[in-house]
């Protein structure tokens, strides 16, 4: 079964670089406030997840495993 | 006219904050016919206009080529051609390949690792200067730090930082408008010269054997099977280089001018180094590097209430959005705990500052160590002065004693 993951936006911290949305766009995209949002947490793998993740310029995107409540990033 | 409109008078130069707090009160989308374009100050209409890139165009030299003579556009064709591939200065979709293929090298992450080896060239520069009791920050240290930080990173050796410093500066002249020079333009053109010539061959070098540097990363960089040209290879080198130089050099010696005149804050940092991160985000907030930055309306939009034709300019003034009280209680305070803290000093959008990452870094880590090795410092003139320009706050002189 594929992992499941809890991403979240920390909106005080997005700038609305659309990197996210450029790197994993299964998984997020502009809101109407033009910041970042999760349209669905299974839209691409873990690895492209982790990828928008890591490429966020303001940290703003964390990801825990649903199951486990391990930290993924950051 | 509601306000002075020459935006380089000695008093706006000297303290933009009160007069950009005076027209986001009486006209906060107000068109300055002296400028020829519309300033913008509140906080909400400049991170507006930062998320709609499809309506508001970054693509300055476009607009630079409208304003020249044939004959102009001739001889500064260099300029033209590399300036027109700067991330900063460009729409999608060409900024969105570009940046994407240029963000890991910038994020967070990547940045971080630098931390020991910056921690360490604080740590040198301030031996330099501590036992002689008095420095000129900006020569002495503020200049510095940044341009070792890039140089290493990119791949720069040593014995070229000084000539490639020089060159960025030069380069530099087109934009941090200085009203006393009017060879500006050739000057900016030529520094540029001297700098892709100084990267040719590095780069060529770089594509032979790779090295663990930014500029082998960019050679190989390499996004759903998409390389950089060599023309474009040429000006990300350019930019990087040049865009961490002045505005880092300045967010660092705003921010310990604003530190030194609020003392208590001074203490409370020398007290606690964990604050670093938070009263740097202060500081960009209170006194950033960067005043105010352009954009030019493709299409008639509207923007608080007014109605910007198509070809007209903007500025986005980030000094007054981040002084905006709708945004930020008491904005002329300094608070080095202030959370949250959305500053816009970095812009926002898809054109936020690619080395805000590295630029947070250096400010954390000099704030803290100067606050902590030098807690008796002061200024040692009350009498300061700004270099005369639209989009920066570049402090000519900060004489300091202890």
């Amino acid at each position: 079964m594929a992992r499941r993951l809890r991403i979240r936006v920390d909106y005080h911290r997005c700038v609305g670089s659309s990197i996210c949305v450029l790197t994993a766009p299964g998984v997020f995209a502009l809101n109407d406030r033009g910041q970042s949002a999760v349209i669905d947490p299974a839209g691409d793998g873990v690895e492209k997840i982790l990828e928008a993740a890591e490429g966020c310029p303001t940290l703003a995107i964390t990801v825990e495993d649903e199951d486990s409540g391990e930290r993924l990033f950051p | 006219m509601l306000v002075q409109d020459d935006l380089l008078a000695p008093e706006v130069v000297r303290d933009p904050y009160t007069y950009f707090a005076r027209l986001r009160q009486l006209d906060p989308v107000h068109w300055n016919e002296r400028w020829g374009g519309w300033l913008v100050t509140r906080y909400d209409d400049i991170v507006r206009a930062f998320r709609d890139p499809a309506r508001l165009s970054s693509d300055r030299m476009a607009h630079f080529q409208q304003e020249l003579s044939p004959h102009d556009r001739e001889r500064l064709h260099v300029l033209i051609r590399y300036f027109s591939r700067w991330l900063v200065f460009t729409d999608p979709p060409y900024h969105t390949r570009v940046r994407m293929l240029v963000n890991k090298a910038f994020t967070p992450t990547s940045v971080e690792r630098l931390r020991p080896r910056v921690r360490a060239i604080v740590s040198e520069l301030q031996d330099h200067v501590a036992h002689r009791g008095h420095m000129e920050f900006i020569r002495d240290f503020a200049f510095h730090l940044p341009v070792i930080v890039i140089s290493e990173y990119l791949g720069v050796p040593p014995q070229d930082r000084e000539a490639v410093k020089e060159w960025s500066d030069e380069t530099s002249r087109i934009f941090f408008i200085r009203a006393d020079d009017p060879q500006r333009r050739e000057r900016s053109q030529a520094g540029l010269v001297k700098l892709l010539e100084y990267f040719e061959p590095l780069i060529h070098a770089r594509r032979r054997h790779p090295r663990d540097d930014l500029i082998s990363a960019l050679v190989q960089a390499e996004e759903r099977g998409d390389l950089l040209s060599h023309d474009e290879l040429l000006a990300t080198c350019t930019v990087l280089l040049f865009a961490g130089h002045e505005t880092t050099t300045n967010l660092l010696a705003n921010g310990l001018l604003a530190l030194l005149r609020h003392r208590d804050q001074w203490e409370r940092l020398a007290r606690d180094p964990s604050l670093a991160a938070s009263a740097t985000e202060e500081l960009l907030r209170y006194d950033g590097p960067v005043k105010a930055t352009f954009r030019w309306a493709r299409v008639d939009a509207e923007l608080g209430g007014r109605t910007v034709r198509a070809g007209d300019r903007m500025l986005l003034v980030l000094a007054s959005a981040n002084r905006d009280p709708e945004r930020f209680p008491h904005p002329d305070r300094v608070d080095i705990t202030r959370n949250p803290n959305p500053h816009v000093a970095f812009g926002h959008g898809i054109h936020v500052c690619l080395g805000a990452p590295m630029a947070r870094l250096e400010g954390q880590e000099a704030f803290a160590a100067l606050a902590q090795r030098f807690p008796g410092m002061r200024l040692a003139t009350d009498e300061l002065e700004y270099h005369p320009t639209i989009v920066s706050r570049a402090l000519a002189e900060l004489p300091l004693e202890w």
